[in-house]
């Protein structure tokens, strides 16, 4: 059984939420690269329509980058939101959801995929520096904000289950 | 058969595809262009302006050049102005000081030859000449009032210049040497030959009562013989011109070595000096030698 897509009007208004919480939790960084994350994978894409999530997935990333104060040279999370959030949309194009699970590993891969491509982009564009321990986080709470993007845009209104 | 001219036209989603190319490709090379883009893009307008930066800084220093040579030309031009009007105002003031210097030269002139001469000197200032009149003259500012006597012998650094003829009051008239009726004793130098002086007008006389058997050369000095009682033996009358056997007597022209005709200072002999007077003795000057070690 395939899925509705989520109304546009719908998801433009989570996106600007989210992205209007990612600048305000500048002060937090544990948080804001959750949402940052959250945006990116599972809000922004959306498929038939790839340059609006693509625009939601570069304004995230420069407003990441921009918040942070950190690199020399911004532009590289943007170019690397930009890249994920356009496999994404394919592949939510080429492959419909059909259930949380699928949803969840799919956000799981994605998140891998968008972490070393969010480095070696910044690599680029800011020079080399550490890994660091921030892309553990989008991991270690993918349960956590991919159920609660599926409640909010995939999941049939008035169910809590698939 | 009638062709209908297609109209290319995007389709929305070719729009968008090509929005989507252009912002990864943009975002992509934003990124590869690195955190050292901006001071690639400042080596690379560097470069670019660089001839444009040189000709700028040459034009900036030609400019400053012309304008440093245009401020040192007004310098100059002002100095020029300033040391030409230095310049006319030195040579006014020389043309006003001329005649005070030629009388101090003068001056100074007749002191030192007033040291070689041990008598009483009296100095006195030509105010007038009547030489180019016939039986002219000079006429000096002292008569008299100062106690001058007829037939003084007057007598300037180069030479003899004559005797007073007249005095007056206040005035003097000279008597001149290349007068025709000037009798002056002389002497030629070297054959201490004498004869009597009667002038010929212009500078020149002659020199009359020479023999024959003396040899006289052109350029002999020709000296007083002190026998006139005027002037005192021994001072330089002129010089041997021209010298010519006569019947009787050696005809001998000589040139006055005085400048009868810009005379403006004179000495004056005391009357009836003696025939002869020993120079006085004037030790030279010497500088004071210092001896090593001294202050």
């Amino acid at each position: 059984m395939r899925l509705p897509v989520p109304s546009s009007l719908r998801q433009h208004l989570f996106c600007g939420i989210t992205l209007g919480l990612i600048a305000l939790t500048a002060p937090f960084p544990a948080l804001q690269i959750i949402l940052h994350a959250l945006l990116v994978l599972a809000l922004a894409p959306r498929p038939g329509a790839p340059l609006s999530g693509a625009l939601w997935a570069v304004a995230a990333g420069w407003v990441l980058e921009g918040t942070l104060r950190l690199y020399p040279h911004l532009g590289g999370t943007a170019w690397a939101n930009l890249t994920v959030v356009l496999l994404a949309g394919w592949m939510a194009g080429r492959w419909p959801l059909e259930g949380l699970r699928g949803w969840l590993a799919r956000l799981a891969g994605l998140g891998l995929l968008h972490g070393l491509l969010v480095h070696g982009a910044v690599r680029l564009a800011a020079g080399p520096h550490p890994w660091g321990w921030g892309w553990l986080w989008p991991v270690l709470t993918l349960p956590l904000w991919g159920w609660l993007s599926w409640r909010l845009l995939h999941a049939p209104a008035g169910t809590g289950r698939r | 058969m009638a062709l209908r001219a297609s109209r290319w036209r995007w389709s929305r989603a070719g729009w968008q595809r090509l929005a989507l190319v252009l912002l990864w490709a943009g975002h992509g090379i934003w990124v590869l262009m690195g955190p050292a883009s901006g001071q690639r893009w400042s080596r690379a307008s560097e470069a670019i302006t660089r001839p444009s930066q040189g000709l700028a800084a040459r034009w900036a220093e030609r400019r400053h050049s012309q304008r440093d040579a245009a401020l040192e030309l007004a310098e100059l031009r002002a100095d020029r102005l300033r040391l030409v009007a230095e310049l006319e105002q030195a040579r006014l003031q020389a043309m006003r000081e001329a005649p005070r210097h030629a009388e101090a030269d003068e001056a100074v002139r007749l002191l030192g030859l007033k040291k070689h001469i041990p008598l009483e000197l009296g100095a006195a200032r030509v105010i007038f000449s009547t030489r180019p009149a016939v039986f002219g003259g000079l006429i000096l500012d002292q008569g008299l009032d100062r106690g001058l006597v007829q037939d003084q012998g007057v007598l300037v650094p180069e030479g003899i210049v004559g005797r007073l003829w007249s005095v007056s009051a206040t005035q003097s008239k000279i008597l001149p040497a290349d007068a025709p009726n000037a009798s002056v004793g002389v002497m030629l130098m070297r054959s201490r030959a004498t004869g009597v002086l009667q002038g010929l007008g212009s500078g020149r006389a002659l020199i009359r009562y020479v023999s024959n058997q003396e040899v006289v050369q052109v350029g002999e000095a020709v000296l007083t013989s002190g026998l006139d009682r005027v002037f005192p033996r021994g001072l330089l009358v002129g010089y041997v011109a021209e010298v010519a056997p006569g019947d009787l007597e050696l005809r001998v022209i000589l040139n006055l070595s005085a400048p009868l005709d810009r005379v403006s200072a004179v000495l004056l002999l005391p009357p009836q000096p003696p025939v002869e007077v020993q120079p006085p003795f004037l030790a030279p000057d010497v500088k004071p030698s210092k001896k090593r070690g001294t202050p």
